[in-house]
Parts: C-alpha cells; sequence; structure tokens
C-alpha cells in the first residue's frame, strides 16, 4: 500500500508540474493585464509602471523562473486585481466550493443509492419511474434555467428562501437544490444498472434460496457488489463540482473557487489561476486516492 | 402555553419593529464583488459606489444641476500660473479620529502617483500634467498644475482623501476617510459593512448602516430587490426592469460612439463618414434592443456637461442620402467598396452584439463593404488605444466612454488630439481648438467647447455618434432615492431616506 501511495504521489507531483508549466505560459500567451487592470483612459506612462511593477515587463522565462523560485518557498504571489495573497483567495474560495461539493454529494450518493436499487429491484415499478423521471430532468435541465425559475418560485413568489448569498442555512438550499439534479440523475442510473446485474448474479440466487429478506439482499449482497462503478462516477461528478460549480455559483452570489478562477482568467490574473488549479488539482488527487483505497475497502480481490 | 408564546411573539415583532424605525439599515447589491476597496481605485463603479463620499470624501464635488460644490474644500481661488490655493473646512476629522488639514491632501495626491502601486485616479485623471503642492497652513493648500489646468478644483472632486497616517506602500483594506460612514467589515465574498459615524462635521444620515453584497446575475440583483432582501440594484439589464414602480432609468454618463480611424481610406473622405452617419436608424434601437430613454447623441460627452453644445441635430437616418454620397465619393475615384473593418468590444453593454449586429447589417443596406469582429477588451483596446496595428485597413472601433465628470476635457484630447491615447484623427485645426478650451475658464471656456464639439460634428465628421446611453436600477418602494448619472459612479447614502 506504501508502495502505491509513493508511486501515485510522485505520478501526481510530476503532472502538477506539467499542468504549472503549461497553465504559466497558456495564461501569459492571451494577453497582457494591463489593458484589463487600468481605464481606458489611463496614460501611457501609467501602463508602463504597471507593467515595471508587476514584473511584467521581464521576458517570459525570467518571469517563470521568478515564480518557481517564490512557489519553492510556498509564495504563490499576490493576485493583482484583488490586492490580497493569491492563496488566500483561492483557499477561501475553495472552503465554500468544498462545502457545497460535500453537502450535495452525500444527499445525492444517499439517495440515488436508495433510489436506484429499489429500481432495480422492482424494474417498471413506481421507483423504477421516479428514477427515470429525474433522470431525465438531470440530463435536460440546464443548470442556470433550473437556477432562474427556483429564484422566481421559491423567493420572489413563494417568500420560502432567500434568492441568494450566504449566511444562514436556508441559504443553501437552492444552490444544493440545483447542484443535485444533474449527478443525482446520473448516479441513479448507474446504480440500477449495476444493481440489475447484481440482483441476478448466483450470489443472490443462493440467498434467495436460503431464505434471506429482500432489504439484506438489496442493501448487503447485492449493492456492495454494485458499488464498484458508482463510486467511479461519484468521483467523477465530486470532481466536477470541486473543479467549479460556475454557474450556480454565480447566480446565487456564491463565493466558491470556481467563480473566482473564471473571473481570474477573464482578468489575466495569473497568480490566482495558478494558485485555484494547484489547490484543486491536488483536491483531485486526494479524491482519487481515496476512490482507490475505498475500491480495496470494497473489494477484497483488489490489492495494492 | 400558547398564551405565553404568543406574547414571547408579540413581544419579538414590538422589538423588530422598533429596532427597524430606529436602525435603518439599506442593503445595495453590486454587479460584481469589489477587488479592492482602495479609496486611490474609486473610479472603478463599484468602488466608488461604496466608498466615495460614504467612507472618502473629497476637496470638491461635482453636483448634477448645481455644478461644482465646496466638499472638504470651503472655497478656493486661482492664484495664477497654474496655481490654485483650497481653504479647508475646520473641525473636520477622521474615522481613526485624527484631525484632517492640509497635510492629509499632500499626502493623499503623492500618494496617488505612487511608484509602488499604480492608482486608477491618478492614471485617469492625473496624466500628462505634473501636480506639486504647498502646504500654506493646516487649513490651506496651494496644487500647482504643470501645465495649467483651469479645471483643477473640478479635478479634485476626484482625489478621495485619505489620513496622512495610511500606508504609502501598498493598497489599504481599512479605508479611512472624513465621510459621514465608517468602514467596518468586509467579508470577502459576501458583504461589505458600513455604519453612520457619530461625529461626522455634515448633517447626520438618516441611513445608519448599509451592507453591500454582490450577485453578478441582473435577474438576481432584480429579484433581491423585489423579494425585499435588497434596497437598491444600481445596474439592473433593460429586460430585468419591469417594475415601473420601482425601476429607473437615469442617465449613465456613458455615450457610444463608432471611432473611424481617418487616415485610411475610404474613411479619410469626409462624404464617406458622412454616408456612415446617415446609414444609421438610430432611433430604431431606443425601445427595442436599446432601453427607453436612450439619447441619439452629436458629441462625446453626455448633454449635461459644460461645453456640450446643444444646437448640432444628429444625423437623421437617411439611407437615400447616404448612398448618394457614396457614389459621388465614387466617381471621384474613393474607393467605396474597400472593406472596413468593425471592431466590437463583447460585453461592453447590455445586447451590444445584436446592436453591433444591426449596425453592420444598416451599413451594408447603403453600399459599404464592412465586416465585424466582436472581440474581448484586451483584444478591442489594442484597436482602440495607440499604438494601433499596423496594415489592417480601414477600421471602425465601437467603443463606449465614460464622462460623468462634467468637463469635455476628460474626453476630447484622448479622443479626437493628434496625441489623444484614442484618436483617430490627425487635425491640427482641432488640435489648436482643444487647446484653446483646455486653456480657458467660465463662458469662454464654455463657448470653445461648444466650438469644438461642432467642428467634431459638422466639418469633420470624426466618429459615427450613436447614443447616451441610460442605466437601469431598481429602487425599494421604501426609499426616496432617485437614481441620478452619479449614480454610475457613487452612491451616497446621505441622499437616501426612508418615505
Amino acid at each position: 500500500m506504501q508502495s502505491f501511495l509513493g508511486k501515485r504521489a510522485v505520478a501526481s507531483a510530476i503532472s502538477l508540474v506539467g499542468l504549472i508549466i503549461l497553465v504559466f505560459f497558456l495564461s501569459r500567451l492571451t494577453g497582457d493585464p494591463t489593458d484589463l487592470y487600468l481605464p481606458v483612459d489611463a496614460s501611457l506612462e501609467s501602463r508602463e509602471r504597471f507593467r515595471e511593477i508587476n514584473g511584467l515587463n521581464d521576458p517570459l522565462l525570467i518571469q517563470f523562473v521568478h515564480y518557481m523560485g517564490d512557489l519553492l518557498r510556498f509564495d504563490f504571489g499576490d493576485s493583482i486585481r484583488r490586492s490580497e495573497p493569491a492563496l488566500e483567495a483561492v483557499l477561501r474560495g475553495f472552503g465554500w466550493t468544498l462545502q457545497l461539493a460535500v453537502i450535495t454529494m452525500s444527499l445525492v450518493t444517499v439517495s440515488a443509492i436508495v433510489l436506484g436499487s429499489l429500481a432495480a429491484f422492482h424494474v417498471g415499478g413506481i421507483f423504477d419511474r421516479i428514477a427515470t423521471f429525474f433522470s431525465l430532468i438531470g440530463a435536460s435541465a440546464p443548470d442556470f434555467w433550473v437556477a432562474i425559475v427556483a429564484i422566481v418560485i421559491f423567493s420572489v413568489g413563494l417568500g420560502w428562501l432567500p434568492t441568494s448569498g450566504t449566511g444562514t442555512p436556508w441559504h443553501w438550499v437552492l444552490p444544493v437544490a440545483v447542484l443535485f439534479i444533474r449527478p443525482f440523475g446520473l448516479i441513479l442510473q448507474v446504480v440500477r444498472g449495476a444493481m440489475i446485474t447484481a440482483l441476478h448474479a448466483p450470489y443472490v440466487k443462493t440467498a434467495r434460496a436460503k431464505g434471506v429478506r429482500n432489504r439484506p439482499i438489496i442493501f448487503v449482497h447485492a449493492l456492495r457488489n454494485a458499488l464498484l462503478p458508482v463510486i467511479t462516477v461519484i468521483g467523477d461528478q465530486t470532481t466536477a463540482i470541486l473543479n467549479g460549480a460556475v454557474v450556480v455559483e454565480t447566480i446565487f452570489g456564491f463565493p466558491g473557487i470556481g467563480k473566482l478562477m473564471i473571473d481570474s482568467i477573464l482578468q489575466r490574473d495569473f497568480n490566482v489561476i495558478l494558485a485555484a488549479i494547484m489547490v484543486t488539482a491536488f483536491a483531485i488527487f486526494l479524491l482519487n486516492l481515496l476512490i482507490d483505497i475505498l475500491y480495496a475497502v470494497l473489494d477484497p480481490r483488489i490489492r495494492y | 402555553m400558547t398564551y405565553r408564546t404568543g406574547r414571547l411573539v408579540a413581544a419579538l415583532l414590538a422589538s423588530t419593529i422598533a429596532g427597524q424605525a430606529f436602525a435603518q439599515d439599506v442593503t445595495v447589491v453590486l454587479s460584481e464583488e469589489l477587488n479592492t476597496v482602495e479609496p486611490c481605485m474609486a473610479t472603478q463603479s463599484n468602488v466608488g459606489r461604496v466608498l466615495l463620499q460614504n467612507i472618502s470624501e473629497t476637496l470638491t464635488e461635482l453636483v448634477p444641476g448645481e455644478g461644482l460644490q465646496p466638499r472638504l474644500a470651503t472655497d478656493w481661488e486661482d492664484m495664477g500660473n497654474g496655481t490654485w490655493r483650497f481653504h479647508l473646512r475646520e473641525g473636520v476629522s477622521f474615522s481613526d479620529g485624527t484631525a484632517f488639514d492640509a497635510e492629509d491632501v499632500k499626502f493623499s495626491l503623492e500618494r496617488n502617483l505612487s511608484d509602488k502601486f499604480v492608482c486608477e485616479t491618478g492614471a485617469k485623471y492625473y496624466g500628462g500634467m505634473t501636480l506639486t503642492t504647498n502646504v500654506v497652513d493646516e487649513n490651506t493648500i496651494e496644487i500647482t498644475s504643470d501645465p495649467a489646468q483651469p479645471i483643477l478644483p473640478l479635478l479634485m472632486s476626484t482625489l478621495a482623501v485619505l489620513p496622512s497616517e495610511t500606508d504609502p506602500d501598498a493598497f489599504t483594506d481599512a479605508p479611512v476617510g472624513t465621510g459621514p460612514y465608517t468602514f467596518d467589515e468586509y467579508a470577502r465574498g459576501q458583504h461589505i459593512k458600513l455604519s453612520a459615524r457619530d461625529d461626522y462635521w455634515g448633517e447626520a444620515p438618516e441611513v445608519t448602516s448599509a451592507t453591500y453584497v454582490f450577485r453578478s446575475e441582473s435577474a438576481v440583483r432584480a429579484a433581491m430587490v423585489a423579494a425585499g432582501e435588497a434596497d437598491i440594484a444600481p445596474n439592473i439589464a433593460l429586460q430585468d426592469a419591469t417594475d415601473k414602480g420601482t425601476d429607473y432609468a437615469y442617465p449613465n454618463s456613458e455615450t457610444v460612439y463608432m471611432r473611424l480611424d481617418l487616415s485610411a481610406a475610404p474613411l479619410n473622405d469626409v462624404r464617406v463618414r458622412q454616408a456612415l452617419n446617415y446609414a444609421v436608424d438610430k432611433e430604431a434601437f431606443v425601445g427595442t434592443i436599446l432601453a427607453d430613454g436612450t439619447l441619439l447623441s452629436t458629441g462625446m460627452t453626455p448633454p449635461s456637461t459644460i461645453g456640450y453644445n446643444h444646437d448640432l441635430d444628429p444625423y437623421p437616418f437617411d439611407p437615400d442620402k447616404a448612398k448618394g454620397l457614396l457614389e459621388a465619393a465614387q466617381s471621384d475615384g474613393v474607393d467605396v467598396g474597400a472593406e472596413i473593418t468593425v471592431i466590437g468590444r463583447l460585453e461592453n453593454f447590455a445586447n451590444v452584439v445584436e446592436t453591433m449586429e444591426a449596425l453592420t447589417s444598416m451599413w451594408q443596406d447603403v453600399g459599404f463593404n464592412v465586416k465585424l469582429q466582436m472581440v474581448e477588451v484586451a483584444e478591442w483596446n489594442k484597436y482602440y488605444s495607440k499604438p494601433f496595428p499596423e496594415d489592417i485597413g480601414p477600421t471602425m472601433v465601437q467603443a463606449m466612454h465614460d464622462n460623468a465628470n462634467g468637463d469635455p476635457v476628460f474626453s476630447m484630447f484622448n479622443k479626437y488630439a493628434s496625441d489623444g491615447v484614442q484618436s483617430g484623427t490627425a487635425d491640427p485645426q482641432l488640435d489648436e481648438m482643444i487647446t484653446k478650451a483646455t486653456g480657458a475658464s467660465g463662458d469662454a471656456r464654455e463657448a470653445l467647447w461648444e466650438e469644438v464639439f461642432a467642428y467634431v460634428h459638422d466639418d469633420l465628421v470624426a466618429d459615427v455618434f450613436l447614443w447616451h446611453m441610460v442605466g437601469m436600477s431598481r429602487v425599494n418602494e421604501r426609499l426616496d432615492f432617485t437614481p441620478s448619472i452619479r449614480t454610475n459612479s457613487e452612491l451616497q447614502l446621505s441622499q437616501i431616506s426612508f418615505k
């Protein structure tokens, strides 16, 4: 196991360095942030001073060497736009997104597994119809539309929930609900498919022949064996939210990392772009590691 | 038990209502999170809306309809040779308790031009001049501009004054000012909170505290006011302004125009430039894809600017005349069929893409060979600001220019002088006219600017003149507040009262 973890860490570190190099040069190829930072009426002297102060006049290679030198001291640099350390802004945003991802994916996982298993047990039954309905909604309803409609109905019309923002548990309801729909529909279908296969396996027939009741058959015998592909999809969907639930964060005014990243890219705030990519890459590395460990826990045949 | 619960609820309600009667809090929903709360960056609309005249005050203040008014300076006098003497208000203190004096003004001006960071105020307003100060006594300061600036007092309406104890080498994240409010908290990504000072030198405002929140989606900002979660949304999209009881249109000091490159054929022919103007049905846009109340423009600045020439008539929509002008030019050998590149700026204002596509179609209808390119701001600025790219052929650049400062000087040099950083013209006569108007004062200044506007519009036809834009704001019905041209750059809480 230790050797596996070591190999994964080395491989991830190499990928991360490659990613930093790629993003550093690609982001700078998009142009000079001076034009975006200063008003169009700014004098040429001001523009030159801005470039000088922010090291933008140095050759690209020199800028890269400076950046990597600072990075070795865990100095991610300052945000040009936000007049604060880039890492501080990124970690703050990541904290919000992480909470959003954990809450959403916990709810998705529990509800999709329960409903998907029941749907698989009674194919064509009421749970199966509900599962199909939600899968269709999840696949077809765009996030931004659902979010705006939800605000109009539940906040402006009924006055039950705040439109947006943070502050109370009620503020989480609409963003989580909107984020919930898509992964729920997808994971529900994966659970259903995997469970239909598992429920027709010989060990389930054996369990039935032994007189085991339905609930243990579904949730103990079949589910454990059906979970491997489900975990893969859960990891994939969690990664998608961690990478930034941009639409939901934008509409609901959630100060997460997705909105921060998009703004930084649009504003060419290079240090924030790089810090955000490193933080999310590290989080995704940990998430993948966790999924690998879960595989081994669920399936004793898997050994590292 | 039910009775006791009822009493508790009644007591809570009573205390809430009583609390509301005394604590007059307003919530303002802004279109984006503030990147900084540094007062010298208050030229950014949302930074200005939070800080200007709420936290940080200026020496003078431009009031719509009233002109330049005293604020931290009680009066000022022209000492000649580019020097203006400002007499400062006595008995004023900053929110940290320190007294306001001339050293603070000197410090704020010098800090604006720091070599450790770039302030937008300095970059935008104090370029091309050297400003020096002389502290006469603690309540008197002389500011000298080289070259002389007759509008130096107006320029001082852009300088946010900070205490001289502020870090001169870094942006502040806890601004201190002489304004009626203190800056209490900035929870990044969530809110900013201000509260009224009880030791403010002026009249105590009705609003006792303010919370600013940030939502980039216009529909959500409008919904927040509709749901009672916010009181003012200073900037909402036209399609979200659906409630006549709460939504206001106001001139937002922005002017949309097409900057023409007068050095390249066929745009170097005045008949072609006139044809471009006659080909556009400007009125068709108003109330359809642009807001009702949008004005047809004849110049670069809003009509409330001094020296704006109100005698000029917008070019009417006359496609036949446009075609005739093109034919006349063609018969004189002008290559009117040459491809003209139209550069539009994405996200510049609501429905900009639709607007540019319609304009392009109108020019094509009268025979122009135009090609539209919509580009993002940094790419756009390569075409808009000098040095212009070479060998790109005739080009028209769509731009929106903001001048809420009441004087054309903030616009005309950059846009029309030969050395202007966004000028597509090089006309010695116009250069001379701008120089004369810039150096004049009083009625003469007004008359000279009127001449400049007329020359640019009628004789030179330097641009395709389009619209003076309006902004849309939603204001909660409980407030007595009407947005104005200044709402584009500031939002004085002290001007808000409750119905």
